[in-house]
């Protein structure tokens, strides 16, 4: 079966966090952990009951995203590894990622979930700066933070990846290239970069709105992305998307799959879900959810269905996000019969043109040049 | 007895919003013309266009009748008169029908530039002068210096001043009286062959062209043959009437009266206002001294902004042309904005109301291009070009020497803003001429300054650092040799044809830099860098970039974020096809606007 029509892939959306920080605007709760437990068993049942959907194929990939899935009881996650086995089936060797933020488990912990198979930690470090991490609330500081990448690693998880934030509050590039050192020196896997993005109705959003906080401009932050780049290569990680970094080997084929715009199951408040060219997702507030599951209700928040156009413009869009990869002549016209280079070749020329593509024989990438435009580079490509 | 000894042809002269629209509505009242019932606030004003503004844009006439105090019945016509400089042309078009002028200055305002300017055509004329103080009853009327103003400046004695209030109603009669008594007879031969002057025309989709005019010599019948003498075109005509206000018809036009002859035409262009229509049996052996065709004074590109509105631009002005004889325009075409026209006109007012009337009426989206005047070049070759368009202009190296349009400009203005004037008018390349004294608190300013320098802005700037006192009137003077440059803009190394601007040589350097650094702000972040330069001929004097768009991609993208992705980057794409493209680089509209902003 073709993995742009089956999904491999499973996504469990944890919207639990111990604080809520300044900037985040993710589907997450604070002060809910009580419903932990009855979140957990809705879960389980919205597993069993799409079951159908997974098709033959075992899952290669599980991702416990959030929020912060390190809330989660070891029995919690053993549970929900059950679940989907049974409905979906896992294959032995599939990638299971889990998002911790430091501070909110010991080593005891993690050898636990390292024994119940995950395979990957996600680590939510964000920054190296106390007073920021202070700032932003942040429930951990900077020592936490390495101390976690230890105890990952002493705990024996194959892949640890570091998420860190810049263009934050009154940070310098110098600042931004020093932090970004001192995270490498722990030696991860994986490096994932997000650029602060001020989110409305954040509180963040109303400190900047004010005045009160004073964030980098645009320029600073692209000059905060490049600087970055020769540091992360310097430290051995290979850029393989737009935003993240690996070791060879270590790349995050659960992401993969969203970057390649294959099929996918979200299960859990606000979770998407996409399928066959159809994208779904589920009610987002904690109660709702839980609710309709107990009742066996619709779970669907909303969805859209993508003509096969717009999932050709929309798969060229996010294959660019892959540096090496990019968009693959192959494998587009085996998914769409529809070659790159016949539906874009004048696009695709001059593009290569302005040095904003490699477009060679069998793909066409982003240079570095493209990288900084790839949005604007991705209009040219939808329908 | 002569019929036309009973008959009195006058106008108003009046600045804007001293109160001519409310005169005359209450002198048709007063003569019955209209019922108080039927009468809307300013009969006269009839488009939307021309409410809103508050001024009169086109000449009209209206007939009433009027029992004066000597018991004998009056036949009166209102010519009316546009309120704007920009139409100064059109007065002198309405005074040449006309044997008196009213001349209406508000008691709180005192004389304006245009009211000076107006009134010295009149005079030129030799219309009989009723000098009308109007709006008394504001509670800032100063009635008594005004008239010693028109004593002072225009030679009117004080004791001819009428003291009225529009508004009221004061003073209405004795204004009748006095055009009764002061305004002359018309005096022409009613036994000689018919001959009209045609001082302003309409187009009726049923009546064809409906030719104004004023009967000088003979009469003239409805379904009688007529010749237009300058055109040689010959019509029926299918109607003829008065208006009172409304279309009236009538069978028969004296010598000496002032009505509307409807003639079938297709074209006014068959029907031009100044010609003289005679009977074609018959005909007068001479013309009456008519008047050369309006000259545009001001041009610029109109382009539709869905460049597939094309016809429909065409068609829109094709049909305005229909009823403003002085609008001109060609097709035009423009590296940058496409297939277009370029428009002549009168004056910015002009101007603006075109195109306010193509977008309104025809719900057309247009980009004008930057005014620009007529220079005269003089080649290396010995030939002259004219150019109205800066895209027109050779290069530097063939050029012996541009001539440019010079105005007489006069300001009345409260003395103590004469040096924020003097300021303005240097700025603008200035001659002062002189300077008098109205009154005490009041100068009439005098200045020859180019055109070009009061094409853009120069109002506006007059008003706002005159806290609105000042008023402005102009004529052209002639032309002067310029030390004159085009400036070219460079978007990523591509000349843009819509942003050329011919200057001044001493202000190109200051127009280019400003100009290049407002482009570099409304010029979105593109995908790579794009430099923008101002150059004169191929020496760039100003040069700013674009950086390339960078922080947008930044964003992470997983499951979640796809839809919402795909939505930016499909509303990024739509913003994009609003805008001109220019070699590779996108043009916003607002860019092509700076430059009418420098």
């Amino acid at each position: 079966m073709r993995p742009w029509s089956t999904p491999r892939a499973a996504y469990l959306h944890i919207p639990f966090c111990r604080t809520k920080c300044l900037y985040c605007d993710f589907n997450t709760y604070a002060g809910k952990d009580r419903l932990i437990g009855e979140y957990v068993a809705a879960l389980i049942s919205e597993i069993e009951r799409r079951a159908g959907e997974a098709g033959k194929e075992p899952l290669q990939t599980v991702y416990f995203g959030g929020g912060t899935p390190s809330l989660l009881p070891l029995t919690a996650v053993r549970r929900l590894l059950i679940a989907l086995a049974r409905a979906c089936d896992v294959a032995p060797d599939a990638e299971i990622t889990l998002e911790v933020n430091p501070g909110t488990f010991g080593r005891h912990y993690l050898e636990g979930l390292r024994a119940l198979g995950v395979s990957r930690l996600s680590l939510g470090v964000q920054s190296l700066d106390d007073e920021t991490l202070r700032r932003l609330a942040r429930t951990h500081d900077a020592a936490g933070a390495i101390a976690a990448v230890g105890l990952a690693r002493d705990a024996g998880i194959r892949s640890i990846n570091l998420d860190l934030i810049y263009g934050l509050p009154w940070q310098t590039v110098t600042d931004w290239r020093e932090h970004l050192r001192r995270a490498l020196e722990t030696g991860p896997d994986h490096v994932s970069l997000y650029a602060l993005m001020i989110e409305e109705g954040t509180p963040l959003s109303t400190l900047v709105a004010r005045g009160r906080w004073s964030v980098p401009d645009d320029d600073a932050v692209a000059d905060m992305y490049e600087a970055a780049l020769p540091v992360l290569e310097g430290a051995g990680l290979l850029h393989y998307e737009v935003s993240n970094w690996a070791r060879p080997g270590h790349a995050s084929q659960h992401n993969l799959t969203y970057w390649r715009n294959e099929a996918y199951l979200g299960f859990g408040a606000g979770a998407h879900s996409y399928v066959g060219g159809r994208r779904f997702w589920n009610v987002k507030p904690i109660e709702g959810y839980i609710r309709r599951v107990a009742r066996r209700a619709d779970l669907v928040g909303g969805e859209e269905l993508l003509a096969p156009d717009a999932q050709l413009g929309e798969t060229a869009v996010l294959a660019l996000r892959l540096r090496q990869e990019g968009i693959d002549f192959r494998r587009f016209a085996e998914r769409f019969g529809v070659h790159p280079l016949g539906r874009w070749g004048p696009a695709l020329e001059e593009l290569a043109g302005s040095g904003l593509l490699t477009v060679g024989g069998e793909r066409a990438t982003l240079t570095d040049a493209g990288l900084l435009v790839s949005n604007e580079i991705g209009t040219r490509f939808l329908p | 007895m002569n019929p036309a000894a009973h008959i009195r042809n006058f106008c108003i002269i009046a600045h804007v919003d001293h109160g001519k629209s409310t005169l005359a509505d209450r002198l048709l009242e007063m003569t019955g013309t209209v019922t108080g019932r039927d009468l809307h606030e300013q009969t006269l004003d009839q488009m939307d266009l021309e409410r809103e503004k508050g001024i009169t844009i086109k000449a009209k006439a209206v007939r009433m009748f009027y029992t004066a105090a000597d018991g004998q019945t009056y036949q009166l016509n209102l010519i009316d008169t546009p309120g704007h400089v920009d139409f100064g042309y059109e007065v002198s078009r309405a005074l040449a029908a006309c044997e008196g002028a009213l001349l209406v200055v508000d008691a709180a305002q005192g004389i304006e530039a245009q009211t000076l300017a107006n009134t010295y055509q009149a005079l030129e004329h030799n219309l009989a002068i009723i000098p009308v103080i109007n709006k008394i009853d504001l509670p800032n009327a100063q009635p008594h210096v005004v008239i010693q103003e028109i004593e002072r400046v225009i030679g009117l004695p004080a004791g001819d001043c009428i003291l009225a209030s529009a508004k009221t109603g004061v003073g209405t009669r004795e204004i009748l009286e006095a055009i009764v008594r002061q305004v002359p007879p018309p005096t022409g031969d009613p036994q000689a062959p018919a001959r009209a002057m045609i001082f302003d025309s309409h187009y009726d989709p049923y009546k064809g062209v409906i030719a104004y005019v004023r009967l000088v010599d003979g009469s003239l019948r409805p379904n009688q043959r007529v010749l237009m003498m300058q055109t040689g075109v010959t019509a029926d005509l299918l109607e003829m009437g008065v208006f009172r206000p409304g279309m009236s018809t009538i069978d028969q036009l004296h010598a000496g009266e002032v009505g509307y002859l409807a003639t079938g035409l297709k074209s006014v262009a068959d029907c031009r206002v100044g010609d003289t229509v005679t009977a074609a049996a018959g005909p007068a052996g001479e013309p009456l001294p008519g008047y050369g065709p309006a000259k545009p004074m001001v041009f610029a590109g109109f382009y539709p902004v869905e460049n597939n509105d094309f016809p429909l631009l065409r068609d829109a002005l094709d049909k305005l042309k229909l009823n403003d004889a002085s609008l001109v325009y060609e097709p035009e075409s423009s590296a940058a904005l496409g297939f277009g026209f370029r428009c002549g006109f009168l004056g910015l007012l002009h101007m603006e109301i075109v195109q306010e009337r193509l977008e309104r009426d025809y719900d057309l989206n247009l980009l004008a291009t930057v005014p620009s005047v007529e220079y005269e070049v003089f080649t290396t070759k010995g030939e002259i070009l004219r150019v109205d368009n800066p895209a027109d202009m050779p290069s530097p190296d063939r050029i012996q020497e541009i001539r440019e349009p010079w105005m007489e400009i006069s300001i009345v203005t409260p003395s103590s803003h004469i040096g924020a004037i003097m300021e303005l008018v240097t700025s603008r390349r200035g001659e002062y001429k002189k300077m008098e004294y109205i009154d005490e608190g009041r100068v009439l300013l005098q200045y020859a300054v180019p055109l070009s320098e009061i094409l853009v802005d120069f109002y506006d700037q007059l008003k706002s650092r005159t806290q609105g006192y000042a008023s402005l009137d102009y004529s052209l003077e002639g032309v002067r040799p310029g030390d004159l440059v085009k400036l070219d803009v460079l978007v990523n190394n591509q000349p843009v044809d819509a942003l050329s601007l011919i200057t001044h040589r001493d202000k190109a350097f200051y127009q280019g830099r400003e100009l290049v650094q407002k482009l570099r702000s409304l010029i979105p972040r593109q995908l790579f860098e794009v430099p923008i330069q101002a150059a004169i001929g191929s020496r760039v004097i100003a040069r700013e970039t674009v950086r390339a768009m960078r922080k947008d991609v930044l964003a992470k993208c997983y499951g979640g974020d796809i839809s919402r992705k795909r939505k930016l980057l499909e509303k990024q794409k739509e913003g994009k096809s609003r805008m001109k493209r220019v070699g590779n680089v996108e043009i916003p509209q607002e860019a092509f606007l700076a430059v009418l902003k420098l």
